[in-house]
C-alpha cells in the first residue's frame, strides 16, 4: 500500500534522479511501511523540518506530526513557497 | 513647492492645480481617495454620470527611494459594485505624481460631446488633447503610439474599448517599464467611470519635478534601511525567494493543493491539471521563451515578482501574468494551458478589461451554455465581442453577476456584484469573512497584512482561533493602511515576521511627514480608512445584507474537502461591530 507524497519547488532537487527542470511536481508513491507521519516522509527524502513551510495531507493543511496512512495524498512545499494568507489556515496536527 | 491637487473639471476642460488642504496631511493613496470620494461625491450618484468623480493618488511615500512603494490608489463610486472603490497598481506613474508633488488627480464632471480627451500633465501644467484616433483601438497598439508621440520617459494611465462601452469589469491601465499597458488597476470598473467623463489618457512627465519632501531625512532613510534589510533577508521577499522566483503564481499549486483553488466556475477546489500553469512551470516557460523574470513593475522593488510573459520565440509580449488572472482565465474556465492563458490575459490587457472579473463572467458564460467549459478559443471568441461591441459583448463587460443574469446561472461567484479571486471561501473560510465585509466587494487585497499581535490591536494571530472576524478586521485594518502608504502587500511577510520591517515602514511615514507615529498606531489609521468607506456604503444603501456570500457557497459543499461556508451570520457581522 502506498501514500502519494507530492514534492514541489526547490525540494524537488532534495530527490535524486530527477530533473528539476522537469517543472511540474515530482509524484512519488512510497511505501506506507514504516511511516506514520509527515516526519517520517521528511526523514525518508532526508529533508529537514526548516527546510519546509506549507505541508498538506489530503488539502488540509498540517504539522509535522500530522499522522498519514495508506491512500494518503501529502504536499510539501519549500521554505521559500511559504506565501500570503498563511493567517487564513489553521495548522491541523496530531499528537 | 508644496503638495498639491490637480482638479480637473471635464464639463469646462479646465484643468487647475490646488493647495494641499492640511488637514489631509497624513493622507495618501486609499486614504485619500477614499476621503475625498467620501467628501465629494454622492453615495447616491449614478456612478457614470457627472456628479461621480475618479481620483488618483499615490502612496504617502511613492516616488522616494522606499523599497517596494510605487502603487497607486484609484478611487471612485463604483459602476460594479454601486459602492466606494478603491482599485490599486504599481507603476512609475505613481512614482512620478509622488515626485511632482501631485497628492491627488481629481476627475470630475462629464464632456457632453462624443470626443475622447488625453491630459497631459506636466511639472508646471496642463493641456488637453483630443483623443479619437486613439479610440476603438486595442492599447498594446495604442500605448506604442503614445510613446512615439510623447517620448519614452512619460508614464501613461488609460482605458480601453471594455470601458468605451461603459462596462462595469473595466479597469484603467497603467504602463509597466518596457511601456507594456500590463498594470491595472482592475476592480470595480472604475474604467468605465474614466471613460464616461471623456477622459481616455492621461500623460505624465515629470520633468522638472521637486521630489518628494522628506522632512526627516534621518528616521526616513533609518526606515529604508531596516525595510530594505527585512525584505532582502526574508525567503519570501528576498532575491531568489518566491516570489522573485516563481511570481505571484507560486500560489497556484499551493492553493490547489489546500483544496481551495476554483475550478469550472467554482464547482471544485482542486483540479491537478492546474500544476500544468503553475508558476513553476510558468518560470522554466519564460526562461526558455527569452521573456524576462524576475522584473519589477515599478523602479526601486526589491522583491520584482513580476516579469514579461511572451509567445513562443518571445513574441507578442503579454506583461506579467498574475496568480489572479492565471487562476480566473484557466482553471476557472478549465482552461490549462498557459499559451491559451496567455493569449486571453493579453487580450484582457489589450481591451483593458479587469482579468479577475473577465474570468469569472467567463466560467458563468461558460456555465449558462455560452461556450463549453475549457474551449479556449471560444472564450477568445466573447472578448472578441467586447472588442466588436456587439450586444453579447455589452453584457459581457458588465461583469460576472450581469452575465449571469442574462443567462440564467444561478452559481455567481460575487460580493457585493464583484466577482471572487483564487481562493474558495468554502475551503479557505477566513478570507470569505474578509469577501463577504470588505467594503470593496469580493477582494482579496482587502485582508492580508500584517500580524495581528504585532500590531497590537486585539484579536490573535493564532490560526487556530475559530474567531474569524478579529483576524479579518485586524487583517483589513492594517492592509488599508498599507494602502496608504503606498507599499505593495507583498511587503506584509517580511514585515510580520520581522519586526525591524514593521518598523521601518513607520519610520518612513514620519520621515516623510515629519510625524512621530509608532507601530500602534497603524490599526486606527486603518481603521479611519474602513469607516470612511462604510459610511459612503451605507448612505449608498449598503446594510448587513450585503456583508454575506452568495447563497451556492453555503449550500453546495465544495470537493474535495466537501465543505460549506458556515461561518454564521452574527460572525461577520461581529467584523464590524453592525
Amino acid at each position: 500500500m502506498t501514500i502519494l507524497v507530492k514534492i514541489f519547488g526547490d525540494l524537488r532537487k532534495k530527490i535524486e534522479g530527477y530533473n528539476i527542470s522537469d517543472a511540474l511536481p515530482l509524484n512519488l508513491q512510497i511505501e506506507s511501511n514504516g511511516i506514520d507521519t509527515i516526519a517520517d516522509i521528511l526523514n525518508k527524502f532526508s529533508i529537514e523540518k526548516e527546510e519546509t513551510y506549507h505541508l498538506f495531507v489530503n488539502g488540509t493543511y498540517s504539522g509535522y506530526n500530522k499522522k498519514v496512512k495508506d491512500g494518503d495524498r501529502v504536499g510539501l512545499f519549500p521554505k521559500n513557497m511559504s506565501l500570503l494568507y498563511k493567517w487564513y489556515f489553521e495548522r491541523n496536527e496530531d499528537e | 513647492m508644496a503638495k498639491r491637487i490637480l482638479r480637473v473639471d471635464m464639463t469646462k476642460l479646465e484643468a487647475n492645480f490646488e493647495n494641499f488642504p492640511a488637514d489631509f496631511a497624513a493622507l495618501g493613496g486609499r486614504a485619500l481617495t477614499s476621503t475625498i470620494v467620501a467628501k465629494e461625491v454622492d453615495p447616491l450618484c449614478h456612478p457614470l454620470g457627472a456628479s461621480n468623480k475618479l481620483v488618483f493618488a499615490p502612496g504617502l511615500v511613492t516616488g522616494t527611494k522606499a523599497p517596494t512603494s510605487g502603487r497607486i490608489s484609484v478611487g471612485g463610486k463604483s459602476p460594479l459594485t454601486g459602492g466606494i472603490k478603491e482599485a490599486n497598481a504599481g507603476t512609475t506613474f505613481a512614482q512620478k505624481l509622488g515626485r511632482m508633488r501631485i497628492a491627488a488627480i481629481v476627475v470630475e464632471g462629464k464632456h457632453e460631446e462624443d470626443d475622447y480627451y488625453l491630459l497631459k500633465v506636466t511639472n508646471d501644467g496642463t493641456e488637453f488633447i483630443k483623443a479619437n484616433k486613439w479610440s476603438n483601438k486595442g492599447l498594446y497598439d495604442v500605448y506604442k503610439e503614445l510613446y512615439k508621440e510623447f517620448g519614452d520617459k512619460v508614464s501613461i494611465s488609460g482605458v480601453g474599448i471594455a470601458a468605451e462601452i461603459r462596462g462595469a469589469a473595466s479597469g484603467i491601465c497603467f504602463n509597466d517599464p518596457e511601456g507594456l499597458p500590463s498594470r491595472y488597476a482592475g476592480r470595480g470598473g472604475l474604467g468605465a467611470v474614466m471613460a464616461s467623463k471623456g477622459l481616455k489618457f492621461i500623460v505624465v512627465d515629470e520633468t522638472g519635478a521637486p521630489g518628494v519632501e522628506i522632512l526627516n531625512e534621518e528616521a526616513f532613510n533609518m526606515g529604508v534601511k531596516k525595510l530594505t534589510n527585512a525584505l532582502t533577508s526574508h525567503d519570501v521577499t528576498k532575491p531568489g525567494g518566491a516570489l522573485n522566483s516563481y511570481g505571484t503564481c507560486v500560489l497556484v499549486n499551493i492553493i490547489n493543493e489546500a483544496g481551495g483553488l476554483p475550478q469550472r466556475n467554482f464547482s471544485s477546489g482542486q483540479d491537478d491539471r492546474s500544476e500544468k500553469v503553475s508558476g513553476e512551470v510558468k518560470a522554466e516557460e519564460i526562461k526558455k521563451r527569452g521573456g524576462v523574470r524576475p522584473h519589477f513593475c515599478s523602479p526601486g522593488c526589491v522583491i520584482q515578482c513580476s516579469e514579461v510573459w511572451t509567445k513562443p520565440g518571445g513574441k507578442d509580449p503579454v506583461g506579467v501574468l498574475e496568480f489572479e488572472s492565471v487562476w480566473a482565465l484557466g482553471p476557472n474556465c478549465s482552461i490549462y494551458d498557459l499559451d491559451v492563458i496567455g493569449e486571453l490575459n493579453r487580450t484582457c490587457n489589450d481591451l483593458g478589461l479587469d482579468t479577475i472579473e473577465a474570468g469569472d463572467l467567463l466560467g458563468v458564460a461558460m456555465e449558462g451554455g455560452l461556450l463549453e467549459f475549457g474551449d479556449g478559443k471560444g472564450a477568445l471568441k466573447m472578448l472578441n465581442e467586447i472588442k466588436n461591441k456587439t450586444p453579447t459583448g455589452r453584457i459581457l463587460a458588465n461583469g460576472t453577476a450581469f452575465t449571469a443574469q442574462a443567462f440564467g446561472v444561478t452559481r455567481v461567484p460575487v460580493v457585493k456584484g464583484q466577482g471572487l479571486p483564487a481562493y474558495d471561501p468554502r475551503a479557505i473560510k477566513g478570507i470569505g469573512v474578509t469577501y463577504a465585509t470588505t467594503p470593496q466587494g469580493a477582494d482579496h487585497t482587502a485582508g492580508y497584512a500584517i500580524a495581528t499581535e504585532i500590531m497590537g490591536v486585539g484579536g490573535t494571530a493564532d490560526p487556530k482561533d475559530t474567531n474569524k472576524s478579529d483576524l479579518s478586521r485586524n487583517l483589513q485594518l492594517a492592509t488599508a493602511a498599507i494602502d496608504a502608504a503606498g507599499y505593495c502587500l507583498f511587503i506584509a511577510f517580511a514585515i510580520l515576521d520581522i519586526p525591524e520591517g514593521l518598523e521601518g515602514v513607520v519610520d518612513t511615514l514620519n520621515g516623510v511627514l515629519g510625524a512621530s507615529l509608532t507601530v500602534n498606531d497603524v490599526a486606527g489609521y486603518g481603521q479611519q480608512i474602513i469607516d470612511t468607506e462604510r459610511a459612503f456604503n451605507k448612505a449608498a444603501g449598503f446594510t448587513e445584507k450585503d456583508d454575506r456570500l452568495p447563497e451556492f457557497f453555503l449550500k453546495e459543499p465544495l470537493p474535495p474537502h466537501n465543505e460549506v461556508f458556515n461561518v454564521s451570520d452574527e460572525e461577520l457581522d461581529k467584523v464590524w461591530g453592525t
